[in-house]
């Protein structure tokens, strides 16, 4: 019997290749959407894990989110920057870590912010140190630059047409372990840098004033001009005591001590100018509009697979149709009806299992494939993995599969073997 | 070796007026060896497979050594046929794909029954009609070789009776004699009853008995007795 079959499907290789095909791009496509879904879901988690709560002046929470945690280059409102000191200060705080945003180099966002979250953020360094002075940056472990070499920051990103500063200069002092998020890709510098760049530092406030030649959106206070060209020195000694006149903050990410912390810094920090958030939180909101957009997108493949089932369908019902002679020949000369059924079914469950079990693993190519090209561009580490419930809809493919192919199978069964002969 | 008995026979088709079949009494005797000639559309192939159980018939009796087929299920029939009848037709009905061995086999294996014995006589029965290499792809090989494998089917299971649709029709001159030889040969050695539904008059002739068919009727009998006529 399944020489027979293999016989059979040899004899029919273009047509069983098609099946073939056909089950497997559909078993693909659904296969894809739920891993990426999923790959989506747990690399924004791991990424949104390093950063308990986020402070930043009122507006969007997910905007403040969207730019802190995945490090989405928008226009922040800003809060005074007399917020750190107190936090820093705070006896609930482990550590506080303020991050400025705005320009750039090569593509990858400059993150102004502490030593203090350069310790923290990865746990430890691959190589150099961190930063000490003005003109010193730190890299993501995912940024393709090497220690030592010169970062050119640029105002804006590169497609926005930004110009480059010219003020300063920032030497590359080490580099990050991984973490899996935006923040691979990201290059630290001392957030007193950036502000000195954008004219914004506490004791400038006072200094004479010459021509601005760009504007700062991020830049809360507006100087009539400052004349900093020049002026930078790149080895002037970080100070991070934070004075009440510090310059405006878009964000601050905070580590408070324990649980019961969080959730009072959160309750305290959320009234009035300042919105705190926990990123975890506002994520399973986000997710909850994306889990919605993956009902969308399992409907849409859903239906693909069904418009696969229905060709299939067509499909056996001109295969019997051809095969009714052979069918009728088999009972003829005396092979029982159960058999019948049974090679027909077999026959055709086996192409439709060989189409599910290769379409999970294009499924799965394709999601690696996907994922890879999000990870280079964001950073972001997109886990593929497969989770227990996908083995139900391998078993709920596989029943669809033996019912889809019991229709032939009864086809056949049904036949009268006089009338498969004559036709 | 069967008997046939057929009573009150009446096969009606869909939109047809008159039945393509009708048969008030007809008996061939076990061992007999029956030609059934006649024009195309006078019921000869209807004949085969009401008597092979191909088709079911909702009026009269087919008895095979007084086992009434008209009245089995659908399953029974089938199983009736693998064990007793052994069908050759004009076409050959063998799966590429397989050797001559196999497609001797395929039914039986099909049903459970290729014990060894009936392995066997697989290879006995593909030198008897002589083929040497039953190994030998089926699409490998001249009609007449065929037909040879397709009567070696038939005789695999040493049914009680052969029933020959046309056998020679699809082949040429020199190897439809061959062929008809093989399965008179055949059916004498292994003692079964033969029922070749044929035009060619050499073979025809060779036979005990002709019943003619006309209409759906048997218009001429050779050997009618006084007992068996309607």
């Amino acid at each position: 019997m399944i020489r027979f079959i293999l016989s059979d499907l040899r004899r029919l290789w273009a047509g069983s290749l098609v099946v073939v095909l056909l089950v497997a791009l559909a078993t693909a496509l659904g296969v894809s959407v739920v891993l990426q879904e999923r790959a989506l879901r747990l690399g924004s988690a791991r990424a949104a894990d390093k950063f308990d709560l986020v402070i930043g002046a009122g507006g969007s929470e997910t905007q403040l989110v969207l730019s802190s945690v995945f490090l989405q280059a928008s226009p922040l409102p800003l809060m005074p920057g007399e917020m750190l000191g107190r936090l820093a200060a705070d006896p609930r705080v482990d550590w506080a870590a303020p991050i400025g945003f705005g320009d750039s180099f090569s593509g990858y966002p400059i993150v102004g912010t502490t030593t203090m979250l350069a310790q923290n953020l990865s746990g430890g360094l691959i190589e150099g140190k961190i930063f000490a002075h003005e003109g010193e940056a730190l890299i993501g472990s995912a940024v393709k630059l090497s220690l030592g070499g010169e970062i050119k920051p640029m105002h804006g990103l590169p497609e926005e047409g930004g110009e480059t500063h010219i003020e300063l200069v920032y030497h590359i002092a080490g580099r990050l372990r991984p973490t899996g998020t935006a923040w691979d890709r990201a290059i630290l510098v001392p957030i007193q840098a950036v502000w000195h760049i954008h004219g914004l530092a506490a004791e400038e406030h006072a200094e004479e004033g010459a021509e601005s030649e760009h504007e700062h959106e991020e830049a809360g206070e507006h100087h009539d001009g400052h004349e900093h060209h020049g002026r930078l020195d790149p080895d002037a000694a970080l100070d991070e005591r934070w004075t009440a006149d510090a310059p405006g903050l878009p964000a601050i990410l905070v580590k408070p001590k324990t649980i019961a912390d969080a959730y009072k810094l959160r309750q305290e920090y959320r009234s009035g100018d300042t919105v705190a958030v926990f990123p975890g939180e506002v994520l399973t909101n986000l997710y909850a509009t994306l889990g919605d957009a993956k009902q969308i997108l399992v409907a849409v493949a859903s239906g693909a697979q069904a418009l696969v089932a229905a060709s299939l369908v067509l499909v056996t019902v001109i295969h019997i149709g051809q095969r009714r002679r052979q069918i009728g020949a088999l009972r003829a000369f005396g092979a029982p009806r159960g058999a019948i059924f049974g090679i027909v079914w077999l026959e055709f469950f086996f192409l439709v299992a060989v189409g599910i079990g290769l379409g999970f693993a294009l499924g799965y190519a394709a999601a690696l494939l996907l994922s890879g090209m999000f990870s280079e561009t964001s950073g972001i580490t997109m886990p593929v993995v497969f989770a227990r419930e996908d083995a139900g809809l391998a078993a709920v493919l596989l029943a669809f599969a033996t019912i889809l192919a019991a229709l032939p199978a009864v086809l056949a069964y049904r036949q009268s073997p006089a009338q498969a002969l004559r036709a | 070796m069967l008997a046939l008995n057929i009573e009150n026979l009446s096969v009606v088709f869909p939109g047809l007026s008159s039945p393509a079949l009708a048969i008030g009494h007809l008996s061939i005797a076990a061992g007999s060896r029956v030609a059934i000639t006649g024009a195309s559309g006078s019921g000869k192939s209807t004949f085969v497979n009401i008597v092979a159980g191909l088709e079911r018939t909702r009026q009269g009796r087919i008895r095979w050594n007084g086992e009434d087929i008209a009245g089995f299920s659908e399953s029974r029939r089938d199983r009736f046929r693998a064990a007793n009848i052994g069908l050759v037709m004009q076409e050959f009905h063998l799966f590429p794909g397989l050797s001559a061995l196999e497609n001797v086999l395929l039914p039986a294996r099909l049903a459970g029954a290729a014990t060894a014995d009936v392995i066997e006589r697989a290879h006995a029965l593909l030198s008897t009609v002589g083929l040497s290499r039953p190994g030998q792809k089926i699409e490998t090989m001249s009609r007449g070789e065929m037909q040879r494998v397709a009567i070696g089917r038939a005789l695999l299971r040493k049914p009680g009776v052969i029933i020959a649709d046309e056998p020679t029709a699809s082949l040429d001159a020199e190897s439809g004699e061959a062929v008809g030889d093989l399965i008179l040969d055949l059916a004498i050695a292994e003692g079964s009853t033969l029922i070749v539904v044929s035009h060619d008059q050499r073979l025809a002739s060779r036979l005990d008995r002709c019943i003619t068919f006309g209409s759906g009727r048997i218009s001429e009998d050779s050997t009618a007795t006084a007992g068996e006529a309607a």
